[in-house]
């Protein structure tokens, strides 16, 4: 209730009501000296008394007006001591600006079943209604933009109406685009260029959860019209991450993380779904979380965890899948009672197909090479001589694979496989018999003879699941290898696989011509190319793509819609909100419509990379569903009145009741003094 | 209850005469007003002597009651000679006795009784001494019993206007005195006087352990009761405020109360409850209950009242 008043001192009230009033009764009972008075019998009055003590245990001081006078003396004198406050909202002023937010946050259903945006909308109503006579007001609507809803007008009817017309979105809130379009609204108005003119009433609804509230200003009394509960639930997904094991470009790690803004710890079961079908992660690391109130304390939270027996916070779940297509992962929590906030709830991710690979192999003939090249199903590898490598000079593959052939063109950024060569430019060298300080290119290769295999990274990507400990290579060049680089395999007398990581370029090196070993002959052999291959190309472009925020604009290049279709006219876009038609214009970006809500949002006909959208609040400040206490604003000095904390006038009840404490004294003066008279 | 109407709440009561709580018992006007009265009984009580009223008896008067057989040895003078000559048979007329009448007036001189504006004992006195008036003229029998927590006082058997002035000293010297125990009193009154009679108790009825173990033995059987209880206007509508300590007058015993509207009314609520319950029990015994207050002038009680209620006729 909120007119009824906070007692800033009432412990120490009530302390000292425990004290005072009782003493007053006891006080009563000794002085009350009673007159002897004789009667024919008592008969009939004990039966009275006793037939009245049934009901009245305190019938003796029934209907002392006296008592019953300063016990209300007092008790409007503790009252008075335990300071009482309230707040109450002031009457609008002639010139109001009415800003309602309309931001994710708002759709929190904590108002009765009704959501606060809807309680916004009742309050701002209640508003116009008491706007004085020919007072004017204008309504904007906010979230991370503002909308001017109805410009100033004196029209209660209209400005209802523009109220009403204000949709929930599930887009964040800033406000400061909404106080300078108020600021230029009021700019505009007449009324406000009058000499002496008192400065607008701003009365901002919202339940205070903005972004950078504190940088926002405005000219003009700011009330804040707090609106929420502060005991609502509510779990969130904050965040969520899906992206591709670095290594294992076909593990998708699911990463996320929930945060609990009700006032309770509480264990969240997750659910995770791929394409809309559930998946059991029941066998997985945690399938719950346990959330500490986001509102705790540090020492709250160090109070919780020193009981014994006490669960520890256990914010965020990861996932491990096997996912070789394209897929949109789902992830919500199932703990909806007293969640107040459902747009949060879950949170999805769009993770795109495995890419088509190129590969180019420049050789001058090696049957080996090409068959196990050609096994590794990819679209179009292609097999090109060193000549016509140099004419050509291509640069748009993903791996190239030199056999025993350094090049005099080598694209900056790129991957490489070089069998029998060292590359120049990578920190592994080739040993030379000038010795390891010589430079490069100076002095003969060392190349050793029956290399055997002494061991290698059996857990490395590229040599999982591979057995080579059978290998042997009649020669091998010798390599330098510095300690930052990763020795893959390790000969019986030197490095025999390195991989070499530069900042543009990746190489994979090979000491031996295969040619030279046994390897063409084992199965290891094509493994290692698929292997490599995945790891050297498809690791690299497998993230996932970012998801959206409501109210985020998506540009689509004109090649990727080409790329759809060449003569493409219109592009339909699905979501939670139902379908659009969107006509293609014939020239520059084309762009999607604003997405005002979560949820999975699909292009048809698919565009390349455009396929499928997801829109998630993931926001701690939206979901955050405790309303601020703190005023929205930072107001400049010129202005005349600030306004408190909650947005409203604070009144002291103190002196109001020690008034009426007077009163009562002089009552109960006449009252005694006419008892003495009589 | 039959409450008399001056005393009804609400209405002030009627001016009192100049101070009746002094002055003679009786004065020649009011002597002179009740000479036309007599004790009047709903009931054939037999007597002890000859007097005026008819008895069930069979004797001798002017009163036909029957005819008999006669029988060797009947007086001969009561044969009804008229009937021998039409039927030859000798039959005895038989006539109703007439014999005095008993009348016993049972005072309460307990202590309760002295409380009021006016005072109850000295208005039951004059209610006693009026009615023993009555009877002593009309050469009733009467006895005059005083009773507090036992039998105190008792005149014996007065007959005549003589009597009248011994029986005034005697009342005068009542005085009121110790606690009401009406059963033990009236038990004894009963044991001493075992004629039958007209018995009126004047008391307020004020008894701790119950009217009914008293009233028991004079109401029905041999007695025509008539209960009259007289309460102080005081008693009626209390006029107390504030925190009192009530003390019993008879046994001091002390009641605090805070005079407070809901404790009056509660008290009047008992009042009548309690005056109801002894008209029931007297009314059911065959006897006759009045109620008055000691505010009704006590010549109005006599001479009114009691004789619409057919004590007097």
């Amino acid at each position: 209730m909120s007119w009824f008043p906070t007692f800033t001192s009432w412990q120490a009230g009530l302390i000292a009501g425990a004290l005072v009033i009782p003493a007053l009764l006891v006080l009563y009972f000794l002085k009350l000296r009673r007159k002897e008075v004789a009667v024919g019998s008592t008969l009939l009055w004990r039966k009275a008394i006793q037939d009245l003590q049934v009901n009245a245990p305190f019938q003796k001081l029934r209907r002392n007006l006296l008592l019953l006078l300063q016990l209300i003396l007092l008790l409007l004198l503790l009252l008075a001591y335990m300071r009482p406050v309230s707040n109450y909202t002031p009457p609008p002023g002639k010139t109001t600006v009415i800003l309602i937010d309309c931001s994710a946050s708002m759709a929190a259903l904590d108002q009765e079943g009704k959501t606060r945006l809807e309680e916004a909308k009742r309050q701002a109503k209640e508003l116009v209604d008491s706007m004085p006579s020919g007072g004017t007001a204008m309504v904007i609507a906010f979230h991370d933009k503002a909308d001017p809803v109805q410009p100033f007008t004196a029209d209660p009817l209209l400005l209802k109406q523009a109220i009403d017309r204000i949709k929930q979105t599930d887009r964040p809130s800033d406000i400061k685009l909404a106080y300078q379009l108020a600021d230029a609204q009021v700019n505009f108005n007449p009324e406000q260029l009058r000499a002496n003119v008192e400065p607008p009433d701003i009365r901002v609804y919202t339940d205070g959860r903005l972004l950078n509230p504190d940088d926002a200003a405005v000219k003009g009394n700011v009330t804040y019209q707090k609106i929420g509960s502060g005991q609502s639930g509510n779990i969130a997904v904050v965040a969520l991450s899906a992206k591709r094991n670095f290594e294992r470009p076909t593990q998708v790690q699911v990463f996320a993380r929930l945060a609990n803004y009700g006032t309770e710890p509480l264990a969240v079961p997750v659910q995770l779904s791929i394409d809309g079908e559930k998946i059991d992660i029941s066998t997985a690391r945690a399938d719950e979380v346990f959330l500490y109130p986001e509102r705790w304390t540090e020492k709250q939270r160090q109070d919780w965890e020193a009981k014994p027996g006490s669960r520890r916070a256990d914010d965020s779940v990861d996932f491990k899948l096997d996912l070789t297509r394209a897929a949109v992962i789902r992830l919500e929590h199932l703990k909806t009672k007293d969640d107040v906030l459902a747009a949060d709830n879950s949170a999805n991710v769009v993770v795109p197909p495995p890419k088509e690979l190129s590969l180019l192999l420049v050789t001058d003939g090696n049957y080996f090479l090409q068959r196990a090249v050609q096994s590794l199903a990819i679209k179009s590898p292609d097999v090109t001589q060193p000549a016509d490598y140099e004419a050509k000079k291509p640069t748009n593959y993903d791996v190239i694979i030199f056999d025993n052939y350094k090049p005099k063109f080598l694209p900056e950024i790129g991957n490489y496989i070089w069998f029998g060569v060292v590359p120049d430019g990578t920190k592994t060298r080739l040993a030379t018999d000038e010795g390891p300080t010589a430079p490069p290119g100076s002095g003969n290769a060392i190349v050793l003879d029956d290399v055997g295999v002494l061991d290698w990274k059996r857990d490395h990507p590229i040599l999982e699941n591979l057995g080579l400990g059978r290998l042997y290579t009649a020669k091998a060049l010798k390599l330098n290898v510095p300690l930052d680089r990763e020795v893959l395999l390790d000969g019986l007398k030197g490095p025999l696989i390195v991989l070499d990581r530069a900042p543009k370029a990746t190489h994979l090196i090979v000491a031996f011509d295969v040619m030279q070993s046994n390897w063409p002959l084992k199965p290891s052999f094509p493994m290692f190319l698929h292997q490599a291959m995945q790891y050297l190309a498809v690791g690299q472009t497998m993230d996932v793509r970012q998801s959206l925020r409501p109210g985020e604009v998506v540009r689509i290049p004109r090649s990727k819609l080409q790329q759809a279709d060449i003569n493409l006219k219109s592009v339909t876009l699905t979501g939670p909100d139902g379908k659009k038609e969107l006509p293609v214009t014939d020239a520059g970006e084309f762009v999607l419509p604003v997405m005002e809500k979560v949820g999975l949002y699909s292009t048809e006909p698919a565009i390349p990379g455009y396929e499928k959208l997801a829109v998630n609040i993931l926001d701690p400040v939206e979901s955050n569903v405790l309303p601020s206490d703190k005023i929205p604003a930072a107001v400049p000095t010129d202005t005349t009145d600030q306004g408190n904390a909650a947005g409203k006038r604070r009144l002291e009840w103190w002196w109001w009741l020690a008034l009426v404490a007077l009163g009562v004294l002089m009552i109960e003066w006449w009252v005694y003094t006419r008892r003495v008279h009589m | 209850m039959t409450v008399i109407p001056s005393t009804t709440p609400g209405r002030t009561p009627p001016p009192a005469p100049v101070d009746p709580d002094s002055g003679p018992l009786l004065d020649p006007t009011v002597m002179a007003r009740l000479d036309q009265l007599d004790v009047m009984s709903r009931k054939m009580l037999a007597g002890k002597l000859k007097g005026e009223r008819r008895s069930k008896r069979r004797g001798q008067s002017v009163e036909f009651a029957d005819y008999r057989n006669y029988t060797i040895g009947d007086d001969l003078r009561f044969i009804d000679w008229n009937i021998y000559a039409r039927l030859d048979r000798l039959f005895l007329k038989l006539f109703l006795e007439e014999e005095d009448l008993a009348m016993y007036i049972v005072l309460d001189v307990s202590k309760s009784s002295d409380y009021g504006k006016p005072n109850k004992f000295r208005y039951m006195q004059r209610v006693a001494a009026a009615l023993g008036y009555i009877g002593l003229v009309n050469h009733n029998r009467v006895v005059l019993c005083g009773v507090s927590d036992g039998l105190v006082a008792d005149t014996g058997a007065m007959r005549g206007r003589r009597k009248v002035s011994q029986l005034v000293s005697f009342i005068e010297k009542l005085q009121p005195m110790g606690p009401s125990h009406m059963a033990e009193a009236c038990r004894r009154f009963a044991l001493q006087h075992r004629s039958k009679g007209v018995c009126v108790v004047l008391s307020d009825f004020f008894v701790k352990e119950g009217f009914e173990s008293g009233l028991r033995y004079v109401a029905g059987g041999k007695y025509d009761l008539f209960a009259v209880q007289c309460l102080a206007p005081q008693e009626l509508e209390p006029d107390l405020q504030g925190d009192l300590k009530l003390r019993d007058m008879e046994d001091d015993d002390l009641a605090e109360v805070s005079i407070t509207q809901p404790l009056i009314k509660q008290y009047k609520a008992n009042l009548n409850a309690y005056c109801l319950s002894l008209k029931e029990y007297v009314t059911r015994r065959g006897g006759t209950y009045l109620f008055t207050s000691t505010a009704v002038p006590f010549d109005t009680l006599v001479l009114n009242y009691l004789r619409e209620r057919g004590l007097l006729g």
